[in-house]
């Protein structure tokens, strides 16, 4: 999918425009951004907008994701600190002790 | 003020230009300089004027941001105007201009750079054979240079073209950002400038209430219930009559005996046309 994000009034505008007249288009709409599908006619409808509003509209590709797209360690970590018992602890804390990747561990690392 | 139209010198602080063919849009526009003739000479106009520098029947009138601006005039200020002054300040500090990107570079693919390696690392494996079998190696060290030149090339290229990816994204990530940052100033900025407004027509209410009820030849039509729904030519000529105004007034209203009258009651300059 392709992710719209308007940097003005302007711009807000114009996409909001491109995606009442192409709600086929248009995945979902946010604020002032908007999914569009990876089709040639998404990325044809948001070029225009680049055109008209240079780098006020900024474009980027969205892969689909799913949990099993990352490593076991990080969904097992989310899963154990979602399921504490202590509201208050910070994860930094919660990690240290138990088998889980330290926050800045996570940090370092590309997905 | 003076003010010369058609040849006649006017002076004084009412002209009467009723027997003129001179429409009040031209001599106010001349008023606030945004037309060279009629000559005018007189103070600045205000604000204020924005709003209500000419009264004339069918005019449109925000009278609350007008009634600000009077309060303005008149030198009130409220609790917002430091926040206002250092807001304003802060996004014109803020550069705008978006920056020029590195021009975008086709990117050479994995995949022909992979297939390069190969057949550098081919060209190399046979060269290596023949020099051990003692053969002709001339040809295959011509074709080893060949091949290693142009992936080199290509390397260095999808070097560039990865770099200057970068750099764009860089520099549009940076304006972007400034953006926001333009963005939230600007929504705390147009916040504040509300509150101020709300302050000063509270400010001044009373006095405009009284001013809105004196205005003369006023109907009960135009006196509702809320004074700030009152029709434009009442509501201008009150906000008039509280603003500080030095800067001579078009009006273009029967309702004064005479514009020495209105004049009076306005306590300013008066052009009537």
């Amino acid at each position: 999918m392709l992710l719209v994000v308007t940097y003005t009034r302007a711009a807000r505008r114009d996409l909001r425009n491109v995606c009442r007249a192409h709600e086929d288009t248009v995945v979902r709409q946010f604020g002032r951004a908007a999914l569009l599908s990876a089709t040639e006619f998404g990325a044809f409808q948001a070029l225009r907008l680049r055109e008209k509003h240079g780098l006020d509209v900024q474009i980027e590709r969205v892969r689909p994701f799913e949990p099993e797209d990352v490593p076991d360690r990080v969904r097992e970590a989310a899963r154990a600190y979602e399921a504490r018992e202590t509201a208050s602890i910070p994860y930094r804390q919660f990690a240290s002790g138990r088998d889980l990747p330290g926050a800045d561990q996570l940090r370092g690392e590309e997905l | 003020m003076k003010l010369r139209v058609c040849g006649t010198t006017y002076e004084g602080r009412v002209v009467d230009l009723r027997c003129r063919s001179v429409d009040g849009a031209t001599v106010a526009a001349a008023i606030r300089g945004a037309r060279p003739l009629p000559a005018v000479d007189a103070p600045a106009p205000g604000p204020v004027y924005d709003y209500c520098g000419r009264v004339h029947p069918s005019m449109g009138l925000r009278t609350k941001t007008a009634l600000a601006a009077a309060a303005r005039s008149m030198g009130h200020e409220t609790d917002h105007d430091d926040t206002i002054a250092e807001l304003r300040e802060r996004l014109a500090d803020l550069d705008g201009a978006e920056p020029t990107l590195p021009s975008a570079r086709e990117s050479v693919d994995d995949a022909t750079v992979a297939e390069l390696r190969e057949s550098a690392a081919t060209a190399r494996g046979r060269l290596e054979a023949r020099e051990r079998l003692g053969a002709e190696t001339a040809e295959i060290r011509a074709q080893v240079r060949e091949t290693t030149r142009t992936l080199a090339k290509r390397e260095t290229e999808r070097a560039a073209a990865q770099q200057s990816r970068q750099q764009r994204r860089e520099r549009a990530r940076e304006y972007r950002d400034r953006q926001a940052r333009r963005r939230r100033l600007a929504d705390r900025l147009a916040n504040c400038r509300r509150d101020a407004r709300r302050e000063l027509v509270d400010a001044v209410a009373d006095d405009f209430v009284a001013a809105l009820a004196a205005v003369p030849g006023s109907t009960p039509e135009e006196r509702p219930d809320d004074p700030f729904d009152a029709p434009p030519v009442p509501a201008a000529l009150a906000t008039l009559r509280l603003a500080r105004t030095d800067a001579p007034v078009v009006l273009e209203t029967d309702r004064f005996r005479s514009p020495a009258a209105a004049a009076d009651w306005l306590d300013a300059p008066v052009v009537r046309c």
